[in-house]
């Protein structure tokens, strides 16, 4: 960058929109978009967990829906059942566990980074590479257990 | 505050105004649903499959009542905060933004009042919906 420091005229002037005037008036290079980014583990680890995010946003809805059939009574949770337990609905539930675990492992991560600790290039692509792991892990298991035990089937 | 003040702690540069603010609410409300989350995961497995009697009877333990119900407030106060980070990331028109965001609070709010409604009525063996308003 050309402009270590850069000034509010060099935000006005700005073509690229790479600068922004803050509220309080201070100019600060705006964060790069995703095509900025050559690709590196953590870099992915940080938009799937983003992803992860809207994902689970998402899921609510249909966390508080069970809530809402299992309050209007038998009929309306039979419904919410027999459309859950229907091929997609199973993979909507599926990626709702697979956002939430891995939102949970990548989020342990971040607090492990908010500490300072583990932000050296090798051990952030570790850290980011056992959050991974560890949510398919977590997801694909408690997948096999709810098959396995008969609660769930297709 | 003024523009000219400057907050370092340790010698980093901290937030002048609400930034440290939010930054906490955000790693405070994570920490919290670690093991929220792990036990959401177990209740999960416990009604699947179980039925409307099997759910009825989950949620009408007041252990798990409250612990679902702080479950599902302490996510969407999550999810809020989450969601306008990526609305201020990407949606840069002011007005888009203002009125985004207060999409998404009010969204978040529907949810949270909703899901304590429930949860409330299942609790206490309400009978079903709408039977019980207005009665």
């Amino acid at each position: 960058m050309t402009h270590p420091n850069p000034t509010s005229g060099d935000a006005r002037d700005d073509q690229t929109g790479r600068f922004v005037t803050q509220p309080n008036g201070h100019v600060r290079p705006l964060s790069p978009h995703l095509q900025i980014w050559r690709y590196h583990l953590t870099m992915a680890g940080s938009i799937l967990n983003r992803i992860a995010a809207g994902a689970l946003s998402f899921g609510a809805l249909f966390v508080v829906a069970w809530l809402g059939a299992a309050a209007l009574g038998p009929d309306a949770y039979a419904g919410f059942v027999a459309a859950m337990g229907s091929p997609l609905g199973l993979l909507i539930w599926f990626g709702v566990t697979l956002a939430a675990a891995y939102h949970l492992t990548a989020g342990v991560r971040h607090l492990i980074w908010d500490t300072g600790a583990g932000l050296t290039p090798k051990t952030a692509t570790t850290l980011t590479l056992v959050s991974m792991v560890a949510a398919i892990l977590l997801a694909v298991g408690f997948w096999i257990y709810l098959f396995a035990s008969g609660k769930v089937s297709l | 505050m003024s523009r000219q003040t400057k907050a370092f702690v340790k010698g980093v540069k901290v937030s002048e105004r609400h930034g440290a603010g939010e930054w906490t609410a955000e790693r405070l409300s994570s920490l919290i649903l670690i093991p929220l989350v792990l036990w959401g995961l177990w209740g999960a497995a416990t009604v699947a499959g179980a039925g409307y009697d099997g759910a009825r009877t989950w949620v009408a333990s007041p252990v798990n009542a409250a612990l679902l119900a702080a479950t599902l407030l302490i996510s969407l106060w999550h999810a809020n905060m989450g969601l306008k980070v990526i609305v201020d990331d990407y949606i840069h028109r002011p007005s888009s933004r203002s009125l985004l965001l207060g999409f998404i609070a009010v969204l978040c709010l529907v949810l949270a009042a909703a899901s304590v409604f429930f949860i409330v009525r299942l609790a206490l063996g309400s009978a079903p919906l709408p039977a019980g308003i207005g009665a």
